[in-house]
């Protein structure tokens, strides 16, 4: 056949010129989900194990590769070619078993290295300054807690995250807050179908598979043993205040960060929109939270939950004010509180959808779908509003085929008026909606 | 064969139409049977020869191709920017679920089963498979598999005219089209999260296992009792011997999703429990069975692509393939060792640290004779004289891409790693360079290579270096940027993504490469196009080729070879031309009974269409739709009563004296 045209050269050239500039120009590998940029030992783990990988098998590819394209080259047939047939041997034993031998001896270089990586990356280690009675000074920690790691449950529904802190007695959903530098413990499980867990920064996966319960442990940033190890301060007992705030800066500067995971198992229709967060804080942060979490919400206008019933009950139209009217809509019409817990309210205890205790304070909504962190951190209040008016409004576009939409009568998609009727929430219902939500912060 | 008709038709004719010569004579039932009839169209449904039945496969296994392509095309469409809104999540849904079924089911396995029918009886000097009725039905079969796979697809359509509605007797139609992923995992698949489509997927795929189960017992006892005298098994042809090995991975694989897809149809029609927790199922037991099945299939697809690579290399290097037996051995190997590793597909599960250690050593093992493949393709090339043919530069592709894929397979073995890259595309770009950059890649090689001997025509002139070009430039294009994607994140099987995650131009760019890769295939379509209508004559051996069915005529006679030949080595013809004297083919002598043909018969065929109502019946009548019982048990009758008279009509058979040609 025909050797290949310079009109093709010509168009490989331009090609390639095109490619080498789209994929290095985006080329950006420390980014929200990024696996090269690790935040944690486990992440750290496995990249090092990733790379190992990478480079013993690139130096096969250069070998190989280069062995095979010049015998290509070498070999190729030329025009007028007047050399005598190639032998017609059938091979070379003593070559073959080195080659297998080679091939087997490379591998071990790989099989030691993940042999150990499984022990480390499965077994929830005993680190001393995790255990929860050496930095939890919050209340209520049971005594028998005071030896074990923080423990999270982290629970997969269709299409979002359910994320009970047992040993605290708090309950969130989509965006977890752990401490820095402290192994947390957390035991998956899902209530529908297979989820799986993934903050790719910190941890690999690991799935939530119904009917079994699931564990692993991640750990956002070093240990202080670790971090002296690495800064190249060697001897077991080395401590001192210097040494305490140079690793406390370290995981200020480096590891308080909010991390990006989402589901990897296809789990149905908005498998692409179910997405996570973990808000990595310091020890007292993370305690302020969790008294926060535990406290809840009071009624919009300051009255105690029993007086704001009562008049509720008596006669709905002396709450005004915005707030109070999306409370009213909250725990009546739109069915809010059937599915949806509200710390502090009472009567909003439904467990069927996330739990909302400070909604207003996270940078998401919609399982991480609807964003509005602000550039500092902080909230974006008219992008929250705008994402609470859209979910409320259509709620089955944004994440098809979910509960909230339609739930066999149950959903806001399904609201009726007293003929019967269909009679979805009003753009102005949806305002007062959106802005009480917002305000559980 | 007391039944057969025998006649001596002129010997000027008998070469060139001896179907018009013969005339059909009648079956034990008394039927007339569909031998030498003058309609095309019922010769080629009734036909058991294996070179018409592979041809078929051939074409019915690149009409999906270009179905599962067009998937491919729409999937990538939608991701070309973040928060696309193409298609909606539950199209996308389907569309990869289908993408993945139809390529491995309906693509790649087909073409394989094509290759196999055409050229294992030519390889071994045979004149036609062990069971050539069976072998009929396997294609049928096949056949009506695909249909019911895909009827969610045609119902879709009929809804999107405005002509079905699922609404009335079949209200219980939703989710027309499969969505549950081909690897199907309950719970998803169960009937609370999935409709009708998950049905259709389960028959569909019951259905295809029949087809794969029976043509692999076929090919076993062909391959194990019909060779040529001389014809020892270690002188067979490696593309044989792989399709053995093949064969027999299908029938350990197959059982395994056979049991698995029986359970789920249990669980969702009569209520088991299985897969069910709140029933007291396991849903992990579902991806054991699944990969028991799924990670030998992956041999199963890759086996044959091996064996065409071990043909064409040496065919174009003039010289023996290096280390035949190791090659043959590695493949054996290969077979054993796929049914030790599936459970990585399913490290992130849980598995506990010891069977996690192991299957991720079994796995890295695997890496040996796979790569001792490659080494001994490289020692092919090496001394020999490389002449850059085209199905030889498919071939070179392959060895490349599928080395990359190779590569990233170690990667994944590494349990730890896989944490990170298992359902990311990372896996994505790891098997399609494995399936399109090995497999795919392999099966146009063989396409470029038999194509002269299949229809006797030969290539014209220099398209086939753009299609190679286009087809491995959009294969890298759009595969390896995957890699990183995987590895910044992006999980697998998401219709749609944020943007800020640092996938938008990656993906942009895979798209791209997709577009690239399509109108590779495009053209391939165009260059056989063009081969089959206006090619050159090519001879019999227009490759100075090296295996038997180089020996006969292109294309091959309906009875392969005159007289059976006898083979004195392996690399048969390439010896008989180039080796020494005592070494050359030779040919039984006929005794003058002639050459004994099977007759064509419509009962493979009608027990193979009993399999549509059957399918499509047991689907219905689990979304309530009245009546499809019946129309079940109508599509079981008419199996039943197929397969019965198929055994009352007896082997018939006629004889046919061709010109002694080959001597």
């Amino acid at each position: 056949m025909k050797t290949i045209s310079n009109g093709f050269y010509r168009f490989l050239q331009y090609f390639s010129a095109f490619i080498v500039v789209t994929v290095l120009g985006g080329c950006n590998l420390d980014t929200r989900m990024s696996t090269f940029v690790t935040k944690g030992p486990i992440a750290e783990e496995q990249l090092n194990l990733f790379m190992l990988t990478v480079w013993v098998t690139f130096a096969i590819f250069i070998i190989v590769g280069g062995v095979f394209v010049y015998a290509v080259i070498k070999f190729r047939e030329r025009p007028n070619d007047d050399r005598p047939m190639p032998s017609q041997g059938h091979g070379n034993p003593l070559v073959e078993i080195g080659l297998i031998g080679a091939s087997i001896l490379l591998l071990a270089v790989i099989a030691v290295p993940t042999l150990q990586a499984i022990w480390f990356t499965q077994e929830t280690p005993d680190d001393v300054e995790s255990r929860m009675g050496a930095w939890y000074s919050g209340e209520e920690l049971a005594e028998e807690e005071a030896e074990n790691p923080l423990i999270i449950k982290v629970i997969g529904y269709q299409w979002w995250w359910a994320f009970e802190y047992p040993q605290l007695g708090i309950t969130t959903a989509n965006e977890m807050v752990i401490p820095a530098g402290k192994v947390v413990h957390l035991e998956l499980r899902s209530v529908d179908v297979i989820h799986s867990f993934w903050l790719p920064r910190i941890a690999g996966k690991v799935d939530l598979i119904p009917g079994r319960t699931n564990a692993m442990w991640i750990q956002a940033g070093d240990n202080f043993a670790k971090w002296k190890e690495k800064q190249g301060i060697v001897g077991p007992d080395q401590d001192s205040p210097e040494l305490r705030e140079g690793y406390a800066s370290y995981l200020q500067e480096e590891i308080h960060n909010y991390y990006y995971g989402q589901c990897a198992e296809f789990c149905g229709d908005s498998h692409a929109r179910m997405l996570f967060r973990a808000t990595v804080v310091g020890d007292r942060e993370f305690e302020a939270w969790v008294a926060d979490e535990k406290i809840g919400h009071g009624t919009p206008d300051g009255r105690s939950w029993d007086e704001w019933y009562t008049a509720y009950e008596e006669n709905p139209e002396q709450l005004t004010g915005d707030l109070n009217e999306g409370l009213k809509l909250f725990m009546g019409r739109a069915k809010c509180a059937t599915c949806h817990t509200v710390k502090g309210n009472p009567r909003a205890v439904g467990v069927a959808g996330p739990n909302l205790t400070n909604v207003g304070a996270r940078l998401s909504i919609a399982a991480g779908w609807l964003n509005h962190r602000a550039e500092d951190g902080g909230i974006d209040t008219e992008q929250q509003y705008e994402n609470f008016f859209n979910w409320l409004k259509e709620t089955d576009v944004i994440k098809p085929g979910n509960l909230m939409w339609e739930a066999n009568g149950g959903g806001i998609g399904e609201l009726i008026d007293e003929h019967g009727e269909p009679a979805l929430l009003t753009d102005e219902e949806i305002n007062k909606l959106s802005l009480y939500l917002q305000s559980l912060k | 064969m007391s039944q057969t008709q025998i006649e001596t038709p002129s010997p000027t004719t008998t070469q060139a139409q001896p179907a018009h010569v013969l005339k059909p004579e009648r079956s034990r039932l008394g039927l007339m049977r569909p031998d030498h009839s003058k309609s095309v169209f019922i010769d080629w449904l009734t036909t058991v020869d294996h070179k018409k039945i592979g041809i078929m496969y051939g074409a019915i296994a690149l009409f999906f191709l270009f179905i599962g392509g067009l998937e491919a095309l729409i999937i990538r469409t939608q991701l070309i920017i973040p928060e696309n809104d193409l298609i909606t999540a539950q199209r996308y849904n389907q569309l990869f679920t289908m993408h993945g079924t139809t390529m491995i089911f309906l693509a790649v396995m087909p073409l394989n089963s094509a290759f196999f029918n055409y050229l294992i009886p030519l390889q071994i000097g045979a004149r036609d498979v062990a069971f050539p009725r069976i072998n009929s039905l396997s294609l049928w079969t096949f056949v009506a598999g695909a249909l019911v796979i895909n009827f969610g697809w045609l119902l879709q359509a009929l809804e999107m005219m405005g002509l079905f509605a699922a609404s009335g007797p079949t209200a219980g139609m939703t989710d027309m089209v499969p969505a549950g992923g081909w690897f199907g995992y309950a719970p998803l698949t169960s009937k609370d999260y999935t409709g009708v489509g998950t049905d259709f997927w389960v028959m569909g795929l019951q259905i295809l296992g029949v087809a794969s189960l029976s043509s692999s017992m076929n090919f076993i006892v062909t391959i194990l009792n019909m060779r040529a005298p001389g014809m020892k098994m270690m002188r067979m042809p490696v593309f044989t011997w792989m399709s053995l090995v093949v064969a027999f991975l299908i029938i350990f694989a197959f059982p395994a999703i056979t049991i698995a897809l029986g359970q789920l149809m249990f669980d969702r029609v009569f209520d088991t429990n299985f897969f069910n927790v709140a029933g007291g199922g396991q849903p992990i037991l579902w991806q054991h069975l699944f990969w028991i099945f799924g990670h030998p299939e992956v041999y199963i697809l890759v086996l044959p692509a091996m064996g065409i690579i071990s043909e064409v290399l040496p065919a174009f290097s003039k010289k023996p393939l290096f280390g035949y037996s190791i090659v043959v051995f590695s493949g054996a190997v290969i077979g054993f060792l796929g049914f030790a590793v599936w459970s990585h597909h399913m490290f992130t599960t849980g598995l506990g640290k010891v069977a996690t250690a192991a299957f991720s050593l079994l796995t890295m093992a695997i890496a040996v004779p796979t790569g001792v493949k490659i080494f001994n393709w490289v020692g092919t090339l090496w001394g020999g004289r490389v002449r850059f043919t085209a199905p030889m530069i498919f071939s070179l592709g392959f060895v490349w891409m599928f080395m990359m894929g190779g590569f990233s397979g170690i990667m994944h073995a590494a349990a730890p790693a896989d944490a990170q890259q298992q359902d990311s595309y990372f896996v994505i770009a790891h098997f399609h360079y494995v399936i399109m950059g090995g497999i795919f890649l392999a099966l146009v090689s063989g396409i470029y290579y038999w194509v002269p001997k299949v229809f006797g025509k030969m290539w014209k002139g220099t398209l086939s270096n753009w299609v190679a070009v286009l087809i491995v430039v959009g294969l890298n294009v759009t595969f390896f940027p995957m890699h990183f994607l995987g590895l910044l994140g992006m999980p697998r099987r998401t219709h749609t993504y944020l943007e800020g995650f640092g996938w938008a131009s990656y993906n942009m760019v895979c798209t791209i490469g997709s577009y690239i890769l399509a109108l590779g295939i495009l053209l391939l379509l165009v260059d056989l196009i063009r081969c089959l209508r206006s090619g050159e004559p090519a001879g019999d051996d227009p490759w100075d080729a090296r295996t038997l069915e180089w020996a006969t005529t292109s294309p091959p006679q309906v009875y392969n070879f005159a007289q059976t030949p006898v083979i004195p080595a392996r690399d048969a013809l390439w010896v008989h031309k180039h080796g020494p004297e005592n070494k050359k083919i030779t040919y039984e002598a006929d005794h003058g009974h002639g050459i004994h043909m099977p007759s064509n018969s419509w009962m493979p065929l009608i027990a193979s269409v009993g399999f549509v109502p059957l399918g499509l019946g047991m689907t219905l009548m689990q979304a309530g739709v009245p009546y499809m019982g019946y129309v079940a048990i109508f599509g079981l009758i008419m199996i039943t009563i197929g397969l019965i008279l198929w055994a009352i009509e007896g082997p018939g058979g006629y004889h046919l004296h061709p010109e002694q040609e080959n001597t």
